[in-house]
């Protein structure tokens, strides 16, 4: 009982000290393909996962993922320096470069631009393989030395940094599904204390042997039957307010951002407990009321135990109105970015569908150790509206 | 802003704080024969490791950070319960180890418990935010980082800064696979200095606004850049913009400084970059360098928190620790002031500056100083 009440989200004060995050730009890919077009047109024609049977010598769980199977990084990447990339970290240079191009910052300021990118761990693969090398090469230096960088945890995030010259503050979050709002979380901190001025923040995951595996256990252990997925969203974020003294028009603004969350009861109730509060106050800080919301982004992951404590929530706190947006059941699990899709699919929404500016939308998130986290998100086209 | 440390926990092979900093401060180093994996094939035949059994207990990492940031919250006296408590941790390898177990002995491990969530909750009950940044062996400088900046917005009334690091046969290979013969110890700065060899640990401070009485010390600033250059070999520019960005934030000049706890891995690459990047900055007369890594080993994402906390009892002991296995100095480093375990040093410091440097060209330079006490000359 005590520790319910001590375990609430914070309430007072501005999470994000005044500063609204406007996202100016955005890049995605997922097993649906690359690009925001490819993510809307599923929401209403869900595909069925691909066979990937033969993407890889070792056994895997299950014939079939929502991956992008025949993906090669040079193609998107030019052939300098994609060779030995990983999955992942092509998936997050890519995104990167979507962001970057999308929001018109080609050349951004590269001392004052920053990178944030969720992971669940890194790429499991690479670590992995650079384990077994260890165990079976007869020595060490048979081990391929080009493995290594992508086996640091913070891979990702650093190659970004290298490819596109951005020297601000460089981050990697290990959050799983929660990991897209603790690094927009950290962009609003980073903004408003001067560490960067433009941030790169998003979610990357790879498939894999590993991955798929990781998956199946954990759905079959919670009853869910989704297939893996993979893929990487990654969002140009930047002060709301320094876009629109230069004229700029977001394409969508993080009106606040809330995390949360318990050890104490991580089960349907407790869950369902903290994600409404931590609904309500992500809807305080942004001023914002339940009715104004139209539609609510979960965090579905096809574990029936979490999707039903999130439903639960959700409707105590916005009712039955806001419409439902769920992005997993098309993407696939994907750890960190299966908690990216649902606001790429959002803004991917938004720019299909001019009659939605201005729109509110919620984000939630949880995770099955108890963790919550929310935000709210009003977004517009680009073809007109009023961005301000 | 700066910020008081209030409380503060660390866990290294040689003990907690008090026997840490007394090892160090006497040249012990606390390596000793790799107890993990097959260290011929590993190529790496020694480590720092906590406690004197060779058996691995379960998810170690998970185990010695909570440990540290339930200490820390006591030592302050801070209560999650009527306060408003986040929780940053800074690691490299977060509970990967305990993933390699699953491999080798069916181990049952989930995603989430590779980050700390959950388990700090467990061991603080009341917590609010908790997060785990995956930042190599600058994580726990970037966790202080965030730590200072959630105060700085008035977002939490203290915020635990922790750092903890397992050590993983997947990293001990990288580590022997860079070195062409395995090293007996870190030996920072030193010519024949043969690579890093890990070290376990943990370490976790309790941050509040302003300055209070009680403090250990302050944390001035912390800079944060990234090199953009290379995946794993460090950048001069990069450091060097770490550490003018951290006086910045500080709000002093680098002639504040009067002793720096380098990072000081031993590695072929970084010890001539930080020495060169250390040069530029404080010119032919600057200030004492020390490094803690001969002794406890590298300790990955608690590096940063650790030698912060090392930096602040240097202070408050007036003794400071020398840079155990260095014999003979690398040429980058002759203009340093490098402390030689055959010469100690005993000086009053007031403000040190504590690097932090990892893989992904991430760097993290805080400034800590002595606690202010109203009334004492020496504060």
């Amino acid at each position: 009982m005590t520790e319910e009440l001590l375990a609430e989200p914070e309430t007072s004060g501005k999470q994000l000290a005044g500063k609204e995050l406007a996202i100016t730009g955005f890049g995605v890919l997922s097993g649906l393909g690359i690009g925001p077009d490819a993510l809307v047109d599923a929401l209403t024609r869900p595909p069925e996962p691909v066979d990937v049977s033969g993407m890889f010598t070792e056994p895997l769980p299950r014939p079939d993922a929502h991956v992008l199977v025949d993906f090669h990084a040079a193609e998107h990447l030019g052939r300098k320096g994609t060779s030995f990339l990983d999955r992942g970290t092509a998936f997050g240079l890519l995104a990167c470069r979507d962001a970057l191009a999308d929001a018109g910052m080609a050349e951004p300021d590269r001392a004052r631009t920053g990178v944030v990118l969720g992971t669940t761990a890194g790429s499991l693969k690479s670590t992995s393989d650079y384990s077994r090398d260890t165990l079976t090469e007869e020595r060490p230096y048979h081990v391929n030395p080009v493995l290594f960088p992508n086996a640091v945890m913070n891979g990702i995030a650093g190659q970004a940094a290298i490819r596109f010259g951005l020297r601000g503050l460089n981050a990697t979050i290990a959050g799983g599904p929660l990991a897209l709002l603790q690094a927009l979380r950290y962009t609003g901190v980073a903004l408003a204390t001067g560490r960067a001025e433009v941030m790169l923040a998003g979610a990357v995951e790879e498939f894999s042997p590993q991955a798929a595996w990781s998956v199946q256990h954990a759905q079959r252990r919670a009853g869910g039957t989704l297939p893996a997925g993979e893929g990487a969203a990654v969002f140009l974020v930047e002060d709301a307010a320094a876009v629109r003294a230069r004229g700029g028009r977001p394409d969508a603004c993080v009106l606040s951002v809330t995390c949360s969350g318990s050890a104490a009861s991580p089960g349907p109730a407790g869950t369902t407990d903290r994600l409404r509060e931590c609904l309500r106050a992500a809807l305080d800080q942004a001023g914002a009321s339940a009715a104004q919301v139209r539609t609510v982004a979960l965090g579905t992951d096809g574990t029936p135990w979490l999707d039903d404590a999130e439903e639960t929530a959700v409707r105590q706190v916005l009712g039955a109105g806001a419409a439902r947006l769920g992005t997993t059941q098309v993407t696939g699990v994907a750890g960190s970015a299966s908690g990216a899709f649902p606001l790429a699919a959002l803004l991917a929404r938004h720019r299909a569908e001019p009659a939605r500016d201005g729109e509110l939308s919620v984000l939630s998130t949880r995770s099955a150790d108890g963790s919550v986290a929310a935000a709210v998100v009003r977004g517009w086209s680009r073809a007109g509206g009023d961005h301000g | 802003m700066p910020a008081a440390i209030t409380g503060r926990a660390m866990l290294t092979c040689l003990g907690d704080l008090e026997s840490t900093f007394a090892a160090l401060a006497d040249g012990r180093t606390g390596v000793g024969p790799l107890r993990y994996g097959l260290p011929d094939k590993l190529n790496v035949l020694a480590g720092y490791h906590i406690g004197t059994s060779s058996a691995e207990g379960p998810a170690q990492a998970t185990g010695w950070l909570t440990h540290c940031v339930s200490a820390a919250l006591r030592d302050a006296g801070v209560d999650p319960g009527t306060s408003r408590v986040n929780v940053v941790v800074g690691t490299g390898l977060r509970e990967l180890r305990t993933v390699e177990h699953g491999h080798l002995d069916g181990t049952q491990v989930t995603g989430n418990q590779l980050h700390f969530r959950r388990a700090v909750r467990a061991a603080v009950p009341g917590v609010r935010e908790v997060h785990t940044l995956a930042g190599a062996c600058a994580a726990s400088g970037y966790a202080l980082a965030l730590a200072m900046d959630m105060l700085e917005l008035g977002e939490a009334d203290a915020v635990v800064a922790a750092g903890c690091d397992a050590m993983t046969e997947s990293m001990l290979a990288i580590i022997g696979r860079v070195g062409e013969r395995p090293a007996d110890m870190v030996r920072p700065f030193d010519t024949a200095r043969g690579g890093a060899q890990l070290g376990e640990g943990a370490v976790a401070v309790v941050l509040q606004a302003g300055a209070t009485e009680r403090a250990y010390g302050l944390v001035r600033g912390v800079g944060l850049t990234c090199d953009a250059k290379h995946e794993t070999a460090p950048d001069q520019n990069g450091i060097v913009a770490a550490m003018r960005d951290a006086y910045a934030r500080a709000g002093l000049g680098p002639e504040r400084i009067d002793l720096v706890l380098a990072h000081g891995t031993g590695t072929a690459l970084n010890d001539p970059t930080e020495a060169a990047a250390l040069a530029e900055v404080f010119g032919a007369d600057g200030p004492t360098v020390t490094g803690i890594k001969g002794a406890i080993g590298h300790t990955s994402g608690s590096a940063a928190l650790m030698s912060t906390l090392v930096a602040l009892e240097t202070i408050r002991e007036k003794a400071v620790p020398p840079v155990v296995g260095l014999r003979t100095p690398i040429e980058e480093a002759r203009s340093l002031r490098l402390v030689h375990p055959e010469r100690p040093v005993t000086q009053v410091t007031e403000v040190a500056q504590v690097n932090a440097f990892g893989f992904g060209g991430v760097n993290a330079v805080t400034i800590v100083q002595a606690p202010q006490r109203p009334g004492r000359g020496d504060g």
